[in-house]
């Protein structure tokens, strides 16, 4: 990737051959090496040269450290469900006079209508209950007021049962849409590599993985945030399809890149094999790679921070969601092409 | 890639920077000309410029409102799904239309078996009791009441004839024969239509010295009038003049919704004169005088009678209430956000790449010109995860350009000169950019596509993204970095941000 002076007369613009010269400084192993070496790469006195493929059994073994897990809570408890998932009636309030969280679920209790109650902080409360008809939910507003004191009414979401199921059915369908779509864009592009379709058919399905794996990823760490830790943040609404959905298309992009890179360098190197051409890809768009993630994630992080109520939960998941994409794409999608590859030989 | 420097790209980017620029500025300069205030809200916006509306349409979570979905159930006989859901599109755009929302939207949705309805501004409570109200059309005749003074029949109060809507299968507004006016078609089914033809005989034979030809001679008697709503209450205080007169007046479904017992609403459909008995069970109400009703007319006494009873049963799905303070708050703190983490990214793209990424900046505000322009001209409806898509397709505008930058600096190093490196890394990191923006640009279609409903929007702000962010990380950049490279001042690489990986 670097050069020195001499090195730059007679290269032939892809720098592959000089950086495999290079000899190997200690491979860095862990997750947490490889975020500092942007920094390696702003001043280094050499390039690091990671070692992205030997390693990958451990890289494969850190992804399914969180998804085996993820799995389990999903498959063990389930979600927690938000309002528009689990149905029922919503109350989003703000009592200026700042009640105890007790004295709004004393009054709460009292309506039979089998409420739960959540401090938002400062006077504000959300109150979950069966779903009420619009009488009662007046009869139930009425009250409050009587009961607790005089409230702004912020939001009020009313949800019978039969969405959840659909919007799920839907989601699940539009995922296995795009992946079909995505496996068929990616061998098509790639089936110029030498190899041919099989070789194309091998990139698609390499970012098809790490395309399950990000969304297994983000499924599961709300799994466990929802049923394991029982955090509101965890919960399933719409708003986390939406998130999970959008991953989908941030993780092949990607990917995309990486394979960008190999196809490139497989033109251009005849004399490398197909292993190191592909940790060569990684390291050169290994910057690029936490750049643009580093910028999303800044976004995302501000609107974690100061975004309102509502979008948290969809920022967090959109958070994890591109940090696995980009992990996934570096770490599992290159090296399992290199796996696939040595199952299958192609030349 | 003949894109940079040539004369039909520049004008392309030109127009559509000189478009955005309109589209955007629109409000200011609709507020400007008018003599509003340049900021809050003015009476007279949204700006029209002859009948084109340009401004960014809030989704319920940003403008507050209501959404309710309802699911249609008991669908009649021998009509189509489809028939009978637009049917009850129109009954509720009508009951709806009576409550003043700016913009209801009212849309099908599902297998046709489905209704979303969004109102800006209105309470759950008062949406639902208009839109779901179950009112019961009558027919009154007229008896002889000499102490009633006024309503539409002065010395005569109404008396319900147990003939209702229930009795109507369809009302609707045709040309008359004549070809000229409009009349209402009314069909009663097989024991409205016994009981319609004997209160039309009865009617007649009540004032027999009336010629059935002449509409200007009639009696009281011989009227038939059509209510919502009219109780037997309503017709004991029919000796109160004020009382009958407000009653007679044209219906009010928003008051009828949401009345307590002391109100008073207008309940009349209309009062026709019977010309001859009616046997069949097919009426025609005329609007009397010689050019009848107008088309409008026609078609909101067909609604208001048909509106009487919906086609289908209504089962609430789901109802969003969102006061306008939480939207309020909402907005503003996205936008915070947003521009909290625009700026972040453009100090950022400034410090690391330099005079490149200085331009890039330049190049992202352009494609947030275009975006806002193209959301308030399609229009988009702007919900707060639409922002939110909005806020990462910058990342992708973005990456595209980390792609271009970080592939400039290999080529520098490898030798090549600023200007042909500029070029060598737009061509090498194209097939890279154009097959993830594809990639993404087939996955918004299917969510927009077959995705669930609450995707579709977003999918949507995220697909304008995409192309906006094409355009202008590949050929606003591009452009911009080889109109700044011609002028050599800043061929340094030290500006270009290479500098710092020097190789020692």
């Amino acid at each position: 990737m670097l050069r020195t002076e001499t090195s730059e007369a007679e290269d032939d613009g892809t720098g592959v051959e000089e950086l495999e010269e290079q000899p190997a400084e200690e491979p860095t192993t862990q997750l947490k090496a490889v975020v500092p070496s942007v920094e390696a790469q702003l001043a280094p006195p050499r390039v690091r040269k990671i070692d992205f493929v030997g390693r990958r059994n451990w890289y494969f073994a850190f992804s399914l450290l969180i998804i085996i897990p993820g799995i389990f809570f999903m498959a063990h408890s389930g979600f927690k469900l938000g309002i528009d998932f689990a149905g029922g009636t919503e109350f989003t309030v703000n009592f200026p006079s700042q009640p105890s969280q007790a004295q709004v679920e004393a009054a709460v209790a009292s309506e039979n209508a089998g409420g739960t109650v959540i401090s938002t902080g400062g006077g504000g409360y959300i109150i979950r209950t069966l779903p009420l008809t619009p009488a009662l939910q007046k009869g139930f507003e009425t009250d409050l007021t009587n009961k607790v004191g005089p409230y702004e009414l912020q939001q009020v979401l009313e949800v019978g049962g039969t969405i959840a199921g659909e919007t799920i059915r839907l989601a699940l369908f539009s995922v296995f849409l795009a992946a079909i779509v995505i496996l068929g864009l990616l061998t098509f592009w790639f089936r110029n590599v030498p190899g041919g379709w099989r070789a194309g058919f091998q990139f698609g399905g390499s970012a098809l993985a790490a395309l399950l794996h990000d969304v297994f990823l983000l499924t599961g760490v709300f799994a466990i945030l929802g049923t394991g830790l029982n955090l509101r943040i965890g919960e399933i609404n719409s708003l986390f399809v939406t998130a999970v959905l959008t991953v989908v298309g941030f993780s092949v992009h990607d990917t995309i890149v990486v394979f960008d890179r190999i196809r490139e360098n497989l033109r251009v190197s005849q004399r490398l094999s197909f292993e190191q051409v592909v940790n060569i890809s990684i390291m050169q768009t290994l910057v690029r790679s936490i750049i643009t993630s580093f910028t999303v994630v800044l976004v995302l992080v501000a609107i974690l921070v100061s975004g309102g109520d509502t979008l948290k939960g969809f920022a967090l998941a959109l958070l994890i969601g591109i940090v696995s994409g980009t992990y996934s794409s570096i770490f599992n999608a290159a090296p399992l092409l290199v796996v696939w590859r040595r199952l299958q030989p192609l030349r | 890639m003949q894109l940079v420097l040539s004369w039909p790209v520049r004008l392309l980017i030109i127009g559509l920077l000189l478009f955005s620029l309109f589209v955007d500025g629109a409000g200011y300069w609709y507020r400007i000309a008018n003599h509003y205030p340049l900021t809050g809200n003015v009476a007279g916006l949204p700006p029209n410029f002859g009948g084109w509306q340009l401004y960014f349409h809030k989704g319920l979570d940003l403008a507050g409102g209501t959404h309710i979905e309802y699911q249609l159930t008991n669908f009649p006989a021998g009509q189509t799904r489809a028939d009978v859901q637009q049917k009850t599109i129109t009954v509720i755009a009508k009951r709806v239309n009576s409550l003043g929302v700016s913009e209801p939207e009212i849309r099908g949705a599902g297998n046709n078996d489905r209704i979303t309805v969004d109102l800006a501004g209105v309470t759950a409570d008062q949406a639902q009791k208009v839109i779901g109200a179950v009112n019961r059309l009558v027919y009154t005749t007229w008896v002889k009441d000499d102490k009633v003074t006024g309503g539409a029949q002065a010395g005569y109060k109404p008396q319900l004839t147990g003939l209702t809507g229930d009795d109507i299968s369809s009302a609707t507004a045709v040309i008359d024969q004549s070809g000229i006016g409009w009349v209402v078609n009314i069909q009663f089914s097989s024991h409205g239509a016994d009981l319609f033809g004997k209160l039309t005989t009865d009617n007649v034979a009540a004032c027999p010295g009336d010629p059935n030809t002449s509409i200007a001679a009639n009696c009281a008697q011989r009227h038939l009038a059509i209510w919502l709503d009219l109780s037997p209450n309503d017709i004991a205080n029919w000796e109160d003049t004020a009382y009958a007169s407000k009653v007679s007046l044209n219906y009010d479904t928003a008051c009828l919704a949401t009345a307590t017992p002391t109100t008073i609403c207008p309940k009349m459909l209309v009062d026709a004169v019977t010309l001859q008995p009616i046997l069949g069970g097919n009426a025609v109400i005329t609007g009397g005088g010689s050019g009848g009703f107008t088309q409008q007319a026609a078609q909101d006494l067909a609604t208001g009678i048909t509106a009487g009873s919906l086609p289908v049963d209504l089962q609430v799905l789901s109802v969003q209430q969102v006061g306008s303070t939480l939207g309020a708050q909402s907005v503003k703190l996205s936008i915070a956000a947003g521009l909290l983490g625009l700026s972040i990214v453009v100090l950022f793209m400034i410090i690391y790449y330099r005079v490149p990424g200085s331009l890039a900046s330049l190049a992202l505000l352009f494609y947030a010109g275009v975006v806002f322009a193209t959301f308030k001209v399609v229009p988009v409806t702007l919900t707060l995860a639409g922002i939110t898509g909005f806020i990462l397709s910058v990342g992708m505008a973005v990456d595209a350009n980390v792609l271009i930058f970080e592939r400039f600096k290999e080529e520098v190093r490898a030798g090549r000169t600023i200007p042909a490196a500029v070029d060598a890394a737009v061509r090498r990191a194209w097939p890279a950019i154009w097959n993830s923006n594809v990639s993404t640009i087939f996955t918004c279609l299917i969510l927009a596509g077959v995705g669930p409903n609450a995707v579709k929007g977003f999918a949507i702000t995220l697909l304008i993204g995409v192309f906006a962010s094409l355009i202008s990380s590949i050929i606003v950049t591009h452009n911009l970095l080889a109109i700044v490279m011609a002028g050599g001042r800043f061929r340094r690489p030290s500006l270009m941000g290479v500098d710092r990986v020097r190789s020692t």
